[in-house]
This record gives C-alpha cells, sequence and structure tokens, in this order.
C-alpha cells in the first residue's frame, strides 16, 4: 500500500479517502468512549477544575486554621483570666494563713525547746514592744493570773530574752537582755570563763569580769552559767562578736542570739530553776571570723 | 534497487489466511500476537489501496480482542491496528524499501510503536490491562516471520542474492 498524493474530489480514491478517514475517526470515537463514556469528560472536567479545586481546598484550610487559632486563644485567654483569679485567690488565702502558720512554726518550735529543758515552763505571747524606748521592753499577755512573778527567765529557741521585770494581773513586762539595766550571768563555752553579761542596747551585750588572762575567741558561744538563778547553766546566749583587752578585764562583746525585735511567743522559766537540768541546752558553736589578711 | 510492489490478489489472500490463523492460533498465546502483528505491520499496509488495508488492519485487530474475550470495551486494538497501517504505509510511500535490512528495520520499529498504541488504546478503551508478553515474542521472531513475508511478498530473487 503506497499512499500518493492526489487532489480531493468525489473520485474513486475521494470516496475510499472519505471511508477511510470516517472508519479510523469512527473507530477511534468508539475506543474514547469506553466502557463509561462520561469518565471522559469528567476526568476532563476534574483536570480543568483541579487548580480551582485546590485554590478552593487551600481557601478553606486556611479559614479553619485561623478559626480554630481564634478558638483556641479564647479558650487560653478565658483560662488564663480563670487561673489569674485562682492565683489571686490563692494568694490572699496565703496571706491570710501567714500568720496562724508562722504562729504555728513557732509553736512546733517551743515545743521542741520544751520537750529540751525538763522544766515546768509556760508559754506567753507578746502583744506589746516598747523596746525602742528608753528602758522598753517586751509586753506579755499572761501575768499574776498565770503565776508569773517577777525575775523569771524569759527565753525563745534562739536563745535567752531577758528577765520578767514587773508581773500584774493579766500582763507582765519584761526587761531584754541588751537593756542597759539588764544582768545575765553568763559563761564562755570553750573558755569556762563566767562574767556577767550587761545589756549595751541593739540587740548588743557586753561581759563584765573576765580577766585579761583568759582567751576569747570571736565566734565563741556564750552561755548561761545559772549563778543567776534565773536561768539554768548551758542556754545560748549568743555569740562573741568582738574582745578589746582592758587595763584589767576583757571587753568581750557579744551578739544575742535571740532576735529580740521579732518575738512572738516566748517562754517562761520558772521562778529559781535549778542550776543545771539534764539534757544540757544543745548550742553549734560557730567559726571563728576571720579577718581579711590574718592568717 | 527499487522493489517491485506484489500483487493485489497475493497480498489479499495472504492477508486472509492470516486473518484465519490470528482466529485459529486463540488457544497458542504465544504465536497469535505473532501473526497478529505480522498482518498489522506487513501485510496490510502493502494492499492495493488504503482503506483495504485499514479493513484488513481492523479486522485483525477485533479478531484478536474477540478471541482474547478479556476487555470490558473492545476496539482498542483494531483501532491501533488501523492507525500503525496507515502509518507504515505512509511510511512506504515517502520512503521506498530497497533491502531486507531496511525493512527489518522499519518493522522492528513499527513493531515498538504499535506496542505502545495498542496498549494506550487498549487502557482508553477498556483501562488497565496487562501488558503480557506478545511484543516479546513477535519482536524475538522478527527475522524470521520478516524474512518470510519479504520472500512472500515480493516476486523474483532477493537483492542481496542477485
Amino acid at each position: 500500500m503506497v499512499v500518493h498524493r492526489s487532489k480531493w474530489g468525489w473520485s474513486r480514491a475521494g470516496w475510499q479517502r472519505l471511508a477511510l478517514i470516517l472508519l479510523w475517526l469512527g473507530h477511534g470515537g468508539w475506543v474514547l468512549l469506553g466502557p463509561n463514556p462520561n469518565r471522559h469528560w469528567i476526568r476532563v472536567a476534574d483536570t480543568f477544575s483541579r487548580p480551582s479545586q485546590s485554590l478552593a481546598s487551600r481557601w478553606e484550610q486556611w479559614r479553619s486554621a485561623r478559626r480554630n487559632s481564634s478558638r483556641d486563644f479564647a479558650e487560653t485567654r478565658a483560662e488564663n483570666a480563670q487561673l489569674s483569679a485562682e492565683l489571686a485567690q490563692m494568694k490572699t488565702q496565703a496571706a491570710q494563713d501567714a500568720p496562724r502558720l508562722a504562729e504555728a512554726d513557732e509553736a512546733i518550735r517551743l515545743l521542741g525547746l520544751k520537750r529540751q529543758i525538763p522544766l515546768d515552763l509556760k508559754a506567753a505571747r507578746v502583744i506589746f514592744s516598747t523596746r525602742p524606748a528608753n528602758f522598753g521592753g517586751l509586753i506579755l499577755d499572761r501575768g499574776a493570773d498565770l503565776g508569773l512573778v517577777p525575775d523569771q527567765g524569759v527565753l525563745v529557741p534562739e536563745g535567752i530574752v531577758g528577765r520578767l521585770w514587773s508581773v500584774g494581773p493579766t500582763q507582765a513586762k519584761v526587761l531584754p537582755a541588751d537593756a542597759p539595766n539588764a544582768s545575765v550571768a553568763v559563761m564562755l563555752l570553750r573558755s569556762r570563763a563566767t562574767g556577767v553579761l550587761q545589756g549595751v542596747g541593739s540587740g548588743r551585750a557586753l561581759i563584765r569580769y573576765v580577766s585579761n588572762q583568759e582567751v576569747v575567741q570571736v565566734g565563741e558561744a556564750v552561755l548561761t552559767s545559772g549563778l543567776d538563778r534565773v536561768f539554768p547553766r548551758g542556754l545560748l546566749v549568743g555569740y562573741v562578736a568582738e574582745v578589746v583587752p582592758g587595763d584589767l578585764e576583757l571587753k568581750v562583746l557579744v551578739n544575742l542570739s535571740a532576735p529580740l525585735d521579732r518575738i512572738s511567743t516566748v517562754l517562761l522559766l520558772p521562778s529559781q530553776p535549778p542550776l543545771e537540768v539534764q539534757p544540757p541546752f544543745v548550742v553549734q558553736e560557730q567559726k571563728p571570723q576571720r579577718k581579711k589578711g590574718t592568717p | 534497487m527499487r522493489i517491485a510492489a506484489p500483487s493485489a490478489s497475493r497480498q489479499n489472500l495472504l492477508c486472509a489466511a492470516a486473518l484465519g490463523l490470528v482466529f485459529l492460533c486463540a488457544p497458542f498465546p504465544r504465536i497469535q500476537p505473532v501473526v497478529h502483528v505480522m498482518l498489522v505491520l506487513a501485510l496490510a499496509p502493502r494492499v492495493g489501496s488504503p482503506l483495504s488495508g485499514v479493513l484488513w488492519a481492523g479486522a485483525a485487530g477485533w479478531a484478536l480482542e474477540g478471541s482474547l474475550r478479556l476487555y470490558p470495551h473492545l476496539g482498542g486494538t483494531a483501532w491501533a491496528d488501523m492507525t500503525i497501517t496507515l502509518v507504515a504505509g505512509g511510511l512506504a510511500g515517502r520512503w521506498p524499501l530497497e533491502g531486507l535490512k531496511g525493512w527489518i528495520a522499519r518493522l522492528a520499529g513499527l513493531l515498538v510503536a504499535h506496542t505502545l498504541l495498542v496498549h494506550l488504546a487498549v487502557r482508553l478503551a477498556a483501562g488497565p490491562h496487562a501488558w503480557g508478553f506478545g511484543w516479546f515474542w513477535a519482536l524475538l521472531s522478527l527475522p524470521l516471520w520478516g524474512w518470510a513475508i519479504w520472500r512472500l511478498m515480493y516476486s523474483g530473487p532477493s537483492p542481496r542474492l542477485g
């Protein structure tokens, strides 16, 4: 079969060519129809609509993500407001509970001290402080109604506070150990030298009558000696802050260990306690403070 | 040397015989594609008029698909056969054959194109389908049946033999 170039027309060759074209196109159309004729058009329509479908899909995804993020933001803000309210409420509750907690903590510490000292200790609250004034002291909420008498020792877990100066029917006044007119019989833990503690104010006191021959180190613990019959032997008073040699005696400056400005509850020793009680008051000695430049 | 065209009677007789073989070889799936390809690529394009060749090729395609009874929508192979027959006829008109090697090479190229076109058309008509290995057996046996057609379709001695 050779296809020759010839003019188109209604000749035999033209009819044959027309039949050939119709046969080929008809067959092709039949093939394209397939078992499901619509599928081709559906495929074509799908192909042409794919860009718009993709665009619409992305648009819908963006709107969905925006809607979700907006909802998440609103939920987060509501949750944040709720948590803020709860936090404020808890802070208020904590502020309300703080004094009671502190008092409970103080009570626990006093109870521990009471167990360490096998004496009939009584507890009282500090209702007022006149320490900033001259010859000021601490006012307790109990007095003769609790059987208190003057010169009873007053102490807290950190150390001694002072002694009862005056006792009223329902109140009592405490003379703190740092008052100028206060005196406490003390001894040094390491050297065992004894002396008399006299207050110099501001939580500090001076030990007198300590011989020049004694070796006193800064940071050494100072305990009650029990000789004044106000405090038994071994209660912590404070720590040596400074030692100045004098002509006849050492001037030993002591930082009182009891926080006299922050006392809320105290324990009262019985009047005329024994010289020494067992077990002794536990004292942890501070390390001596070294000055810079000294070996 | 230009190759002389064989007589139309011999061509139509050979096409009819090949078409009958397509039917008869239906139980032999390795032989039927070879006969089918031989009819479409080698015999039908050389019939006197393009319409006759296309009719023989379409008949071959329908015969093959009808005997296979595999596809839900027939006609793809027949359309591909008609198309490739037209292409082969056009090639023969524009570039006449001058030897056995060119004949074999042209048949190989047409065979590849025919395979691809048949599968494309069947896919369009009936959807996805198995390729099978008919193309392989046809390509493997191409020198044999190509040489046979060459000797049958042209009178006179072989150009190589003088």
